[in-house]
């Protein structure tokens, strides 16, 4: 790999060094006037820089944000991720795990730990994804009689038999634990639910609902948190609560640079994951894309017969 | 195991990166810590080099090479990369600095953009690390002092003497080698004539 590396680096070096070579024989041979509007131009296009191209493999870190590692330095094992990465995809081509997002409906089916031979099936909105790696996991959220339950599956568990998105969509906040201080009506899926099919080459849609909470006490101390996702907050706070909340803001911790660089991957490590997984990844997708529409069209001639 | 934010895409700094932030203790939390940050990362800008303590040194250092890897990535049409430079740097000229000195400067280069070298202590002072934070290609005359190029350090005046010796003694061997070689072909070319 290195050689390819340095070889594939000394090629680009040499096309460099001969346009460099090419630009100042031009340049050369030109009258001072073109080379001032040159000048100027590059000026210009210094002045007003556009942001560098993108790898269009980072796109993935959205839609598999479990294939990077923990940021923190001390849990950072490259050989026990890069064996994780591996046993994700012999996973993944066990069953299908669709994308998903926080706010998407789910139904989950996992073979029953006390009943040999049967299936547990759940659906459920998502309300967080959490981990990386093999012990990637999320939560899915319904009311079943009047009493809110939440079951936490780890996404690369054997038990589980099927994921199936139902509605894919996203919601306004990263996570949504404010659903368990929420009106039921807010976190109550029918069981029977219907997969909804996204038209192909759109974007996931954000769904902008604004939840009501219940009246205190609540779990957390949702007003604290910048919540976009909650409507009527304000209702349920006294004079005391919005002292304090702005006493507690942070509004400094968005400049706070080095915070936001341990939180995450730095793209050069993020191109070296996705380089490795890219291509296995891609090729389920598309074998993914191509049974969904098999599955469309044959769905209306079961009906007619 | 938490998952990585992958809301924002940061280029990878070319220093290392203590996997924990220090406190630099400060009465007012962690907002005072960043206004002390601000300051030294806005003096680093301006004189492009400064004494401080190390502690505040490292860590002014992550936060200045942190800014300037963001104005290259982004460059100055960027409205959160110029809010950030805003709030870093006290002093609002420093702001073309960054984006029409710094950003040209260090594009292309393939090392970190700041150096930090250890200063030395006061004899009687404080037993506190002093640094010297700086930034690359700044126009002051170097720190490092770079002795192996030096053609007057003594070790190398030596060293040169000694390979002058060495060639002297080589180009007198090589003459000798030809004179004996000439002698001894006129010989056999004597030797030659007179079996003729």
């Amino acid at each position: 790999m290195s050689l390819v590396f340095s070889k594939s680096f000394d090629l680009f070096k040499a096309a460099k060094w001969i346009l460099r070579k090419d630009i100042r024989s031009c340049l050369s041979s030109l009258p001072e006037k073109v080379e001032k509007t040159n000048a100027d131009e590059d000026k210009m296009t210094r002045i007003g820089r556009r942001p560098r191209s993108q790898n269009p493999m980072l796109e993935y870190r959205h839609i598999y944000p479990e294939f990077l590692p923990d940021p923190n330095p001390n849990w950072r094992n490259s050989l026990r991720e890069k064996l994780e990465r591996a046993d994700m995809l012999e996973r993944r081509k066990q069953i299908d795990i669709p994308e998903f997002y926080v706010g998407s409906i789910l139904a989950v089916t996992i073979s029953d730990p006390h009943a040999q031979g049967k299936t547990n099936r759940f659906v459920g909105i998502c309300i967080e994804r959490k981990g990386c790696g093999l012990r990637a996991e999320f939560t899915l959220r319904n009311v079943v009689d009047h009493q809110g339950v939440e079951v936490r599956y780890e996404l690369y568990d054997p038990t589980i038999q099927t994921i199936q998105v139902l509605r894919l969509e996203k919601r306004l906040d990263d996570k949504l634990y404010y659903l368990r201080d929420a009106l039921p009506e807010y976190s109550t899926f029918p069981v029977d639910m219907d997969p909804e099919i996204l038209p192909e080459g759109t974007t996931v849609p954000v769904n902008p609902v604004q939840v009501k909470l219940k009246p205190r006490p609540w779990l957390e101390r949702w007003e604290r948190q910048e919540l976009k996702g909650v409507s009527n907050i304000e209702e349920h706070l006294k004079e005391k609560d919005r002292v304090r909340r702005e006493l507690r803001k942070t509004p400094w911790e968005k400049y706070d640079l080095m915070k936001q660089y341990r939180k995450t991957v730095p793209i050069e490590d993020q191109n070296e994951i996705w380089g490795e997984v890219y291509n296995q990844l891609q090729q389920m997708r598309m074998s993914t894309k191509k049974t969904a529409r098999k599955r469309v069209i044959t769905a209306p001639k079961s009906q007619l017969g | 195991m938490n998952q990585a934010d992958v809301t924002k895409l940061v280029s990878k700094l070319r220093i290392k990166v203590p996997p924990k932030h220090r406190r630099l203790s400060c009465p007012e939390g962690p907002e005072g810590r960043l206004n002390k940050l601000r300051k030294t990362v806005t003096g680093l800008i301006k004189y492009e080099r400064i004494e401080l303590n190390y502690y505040r040194g490292d860590e002014a250092r992550q936060y200045a090479e942190r800014l300037i890897s963001e104005a290259i990535n982004h460059g100055d049409c960027h409205k959160p990369t110029m809010e950030m430079a805003d709030f870093w740097l006290l002093e609002k000229e420093l702001v073309h600095k960054l984006f029409k000195v710094l950003v040209p400067r260090f594009e292309n280069s393939n090392s970190a953009y700041t150096r930090m070298l250890k200063a030395p202590k006061p004899a009687y002072g404080r037993y506190i690390d002093k640094a010297v934070l700086e930034l690359r290609g700044n126009p002051y005359p170097s720190l490092q002092n770079k002795q192996t190029n030096n053609r007057q350090l003594l070790q190398n005046i030596l060293l040169d003497a000694a390979k002058y010796d060495y060639r002297q003694a080589k180009y007198a061997e090589m003459a000798e080698k030809i004179e004996k070689s000439e002698e001894s072909s006129s010989v056999k070319t004597t030797n030659i004539e007179h079996n003729n």
